[in-house]
């Protein structure tokens, strides 16, 4: 066995906000609950989910759903959390074979796994771009009202053309406006869930209607907002009960609250308002060793040669097939006006000729081949999160002292058996250190989430 | 491009023995002991009507709870976003193990269509646009292959993109490009009906084309079923089989798309005890099988199609459609240039 490598020791930055008094906030009008919820993100698309282990199960057969939620619910998980594309992931004009793919609509498996479950939230990503508000609205509270006031939506606002093929209105939306449309967007449905009447004569919609259906046990659907821009925090401050946010290490989440906490009081909220869950991955073992070597057996599993290729295609803009994984990175270069992130990825690239320039000398210098360094830039990567039970639990304590985050939305790698070590052997231990719920706090995802009763 | 079709042309068998639910919220808390015990008593499917829970939702909803009900929601096919539609019914059918059903309606109501930021159609536009959703949905569900997922690990392939294939369709008021976000569900291709309340907003080309049948409608309005002469069950099945047996013996059977492949028994007050309402449409339902009116009570893990006697559906391949033709253009084009 090739000898383990140790642990990375934390930034000095993170050091010292580990081990910074509690007394002194993040934000000096914010103060940190010390509690942490968890969500299961069922994530269906990337290659962070592992497919090429017997161990990997069916991704959208209905009993991998039942088996996960079970155990998020066994290990009170606030909530089970579905993300959402619209249009199959696509590579050079050809869909994404590379990783896992398809996925129900999240609502419509949402409604089933509502009679199997009592106590999880159920979270739904729903895009405000490619939906109409008064139908989007009627099915999030048709959720809140079978599941008894569990229901949660995920506003996001992907916008682009190539998505807008599958819809009536195609890529009528500047990319600018995303938020302005969200905002009336949820506007409209708040209205209509408090049973106004709306008359919405609008930039991007004119719509009229009533709202016809009963408040849930919560109210409402709760918020959570996706989508970490300037305009996307901002919308969120205004708007959101929660955030997913994609700021994982300890800085940058501490870094992240910072500016939540702040775009909630300038939208003249409770600084407390906001709760922030990033997204994580998860990698235990009995020690830190056995953590590492399954890190690596992860990050060996969910990318393969092809998918190293594929990833250098995408800032490459070109064909990069005839090179050898193994061997060193490309020497040729990109063709820029050719550049093709695989859509529906959720992030864009412009500047492929420095940053290829770079990567072929970051990978020269550390000796890495095509193979080895796309494992370091998208496998599983050591952090925060990666450890002995304890070591985890220990990191999650000084998060949750310092108020860093709020929880976690955890991406199983395993679908689905991925959370069992997580509610084996973590939720114990969180439990023991007095920061994670031992029971449900109540039977809505509003109380699960230690949100206030809704306003309006 | 090739156009799917219904299954015209098999042979309608005895149709299946459907409840009406309409998906009132009041009504929810009973909604699954109700759905159990009429699956029970061998009740063959249960249509869900829009009662302000959306029906596709509800049906969803159903599907853990009972393992033979087919399960059809009644909704719109025009002012909704077809891609949608299309998504939320092949879910429901994998979430139902291969027990959905549509039932398609044509709401071409002021309502419906303000709620959307549009206008009212017209008869004749709402018609067509019924068609093209329906067709629509059928190219969105038809688009992966059953074994499109190949967990190919030495060729690095999760899915085959040669074994999916784009909509490609091209309506007048839309279109959509596919393929489906979701897999093939258990059936493939679900089965649409259209019930008779529906049929002459459908227009000619859904009800004697594209429709894989026809859902007969038999209103029970006002019949009050927890009514004290109703206590005996079995004086009830007759009461109720007086009715239901002549309207289905009244009823041309047709074929094709014509063809009666499901009774509907609308307008029943389904608010009292779960229990007792289903003992007495059990009842019903032994009494008109005892002459083979209505289909035998579903088997558990029966699929829909299975139950409703259309043949399962078989994959209709489209080259033109191939969801990797840009790859395979290249390839041919590079081919060109080497010669
Ligand atoms: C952690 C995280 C998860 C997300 N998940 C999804 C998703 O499942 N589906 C989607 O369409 N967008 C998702 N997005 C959000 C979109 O990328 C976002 O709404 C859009 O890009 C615009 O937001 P922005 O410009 O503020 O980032 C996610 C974003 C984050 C940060």
């Amino acid at each position: 066995m090739t000898a383990v490598p140790t642990l990375p020791a934390l930034s000095e930055e993170a050091q010292g906000l580990a081990t910074g008094p509690v007394e002194h906030p993040l934000h000096p009008e914010h103060t940190p609950t010390g509690q942490l919820s968890f969500g299961a993100f069922f994530q269906g698309v990337n290659s962070s989910t592992v497919w090429r282990s017997e161990r990997s199960g069916s991704q959208i057969a209905w009993e991998s759903f039942e088996t996960l939620i079970r155990t998020a619910e066994r290990g009170r998980f606030a909530a089970f959390f579905l993300g959402e594309g619209l249009r199959l992931r696509e590579h050079r004009g050809v869909p994404l074979e590379l990783d896992v793919a398809g996925r129900p609509d999240a609502q419509t498996l949402l409604a089933g796994l509502a009679a199997i479950t009592e106590s999880i939230g159920l979270v739904a990503t729903q895009n405000t771009t490619y939906n109409d508000p008064v139908d989007l609205a009627r099915r999030l509270q048709t959720l809140d009202l079978l599941s008894g006031g569990r229901a949660g939506w995920n506003i996001v606002t992907t916008d682009n053309a190539w998505t807008g093929e599958n819809f009536r209105r195609g890529g009528y939306l500047d990319h600018e406006d995303r938020y302005v449309h969200a905002e009336a967007f949820v506007k409209v449905a708040q209205q209509l869930w408090r049973g106004e009447q709306i008359d919405h004569h609008g930039q991007h919609y004119d719509v009229a209607a009533r709202g016809t259906l009963p408040r849930s046990a919560q109210g409402e659907p709760v918020l959570f907002q996706a989508g970490a821009s300037p305009a996307g925090q901002a919308f969120a401050g205004r708007t959101a009960d929660v955030i997913f946010s994609p700021h994982g290490t300890l800085a940058a989440a501490a870094d992240f609250r910072r500016s939540v906490v702040d775009a909630t009081i300038a939208a003249g909220r409770d600084p407390q308002a906001v709760k922030i869950l990033p997204g994580a991955e998860i990698i235990l073992g009995a020690t830190d060793a056995e953590a590492e070597e399954k890190r690596i057996w992860v990050r060996d599993h969910q990318i393969g040669p092809q998918q190293a290729i594929a990833l250098l295609e995408q800032y490459w803009g070109r064909d990069l097939s005839d090179f050898d994984p193994d061997g060193p990175l490309p020497d040729v270069e990109p063709e820029i006006e050719q550049s093709d992130v695989t859509r529906g990825a959720g992030f864009q690239f412009a500047k492929a000729k420095e940053l290829t320039a770079a990567w072929r000398a970051e990978a020269a210098e550390k000796g890495l081949s095509i193979l080895e360094f796309a494992r370091e830039k998208s496998g599983a990567r050591r952090g925060e999160f990666v450890g002995s039970y304890d070591r985890v639990a220990d990191r999650l304590g000084q998060f949750a002292a310092l108020g860093a985050i709020d929880g976690l939305n955890i991406t199983p790698w395993l679908i689905p058996s991925g959370l069992d070590d997580i509610v084996d052997h973590l939720v114990p231990r969180l439990q023991e250190r007095g920061i994670y719920p031992t029971e449900y706090a109540g039977t809505t995802l509003r109380e699960n989430l230690g949100l206030p009763p809704v306003q309006g | 491009m090739t156009t799917p079709q219904n299954s015209a042309g098999a042979a309608a068998p005895a149709p299946v023995l459907a409840v009406d639910l309409v998906t009132d919220p009041a009504a929810l808390p009973a909604l699954g002991a109700l759905a159990r015990a009429l699956e029970a008593a061998g009740i063959g499917a249960l249509t869900l009507s829009d009662g302000g829970l959306h029906p596709v939702h509800v049906a969803a909803h159903l599907a853990p709870a009972t393992t033979a009900l087919g399960l059809l929601p009644r909704t719109d096919a025009v002012h909704v976003e077809p891609f949608h539609l299309a998504t939320q019914l092949m879910s429901l059918d994998h979430v139902a193990a291969g027990r959905a059903g549509w039932l398609l309606a044509v709401e071409d109501t002021p309502e419906a269509a303000h709620a959307v930021g549009r206008e009212v159609l017209g008869a004749e536009a709402a018609a067509q646009e019924a068609a093209d959703v329906l067709t629509a949905s059928r190219l969105v569900w038809d688009s992966w292959a059953e074994d499109a997922e190949v967990r190919d690990a030495e060729r690095g392939l999760y899915i085959d993109a040669a074994r999916l294939q784009y909509a490609d369709f091209e309506g007048e008021t839309f279109s959509v490009r596919g393929p489906a976000i979701t897999p093939r569900s258990p059936q493939g291709v679900l089965p649409v009906l259209l019930a008779d309340a529906d049929r002459a907003a459908a227009g000619e080309k859904v009800a004697e084309q594209l429709a894989d049948g026809r859902a007969l409608d038999v209103d029970l309005t006002g019949l009050d079923l927890t009514s004290p002469d109703l206590t005996d069950p079995q004086a009830a099945g007759d009461q109720l089989r007086a009715v239901v047996a002549g309207e289905l013996e009244a009823a041309v059977r047709g074929d094709g798309a014509s063809a009666v492949r499901l009774v509907r028994l609308v307008g029943l007050d389904l608010s009292g005890d779960p229990q007792a309402l289903a003992a007495r449409l059990g009842a019903l339902a032994a009494s008109l099988r005892e002459d083979d009116l209505v289909a035998p009570a579903p088997a558990a893990g029966t699929d829909l199609r299975a139950q409703l006697g259309l043949p399962a559906a078989v994959r209709d391949e489209d080259p033109a459609r191939r969801a990797d033709r840009a790859r395979l253009a290249a390839a041919a084009s590079t081919t060109e240039e080497s010669r």
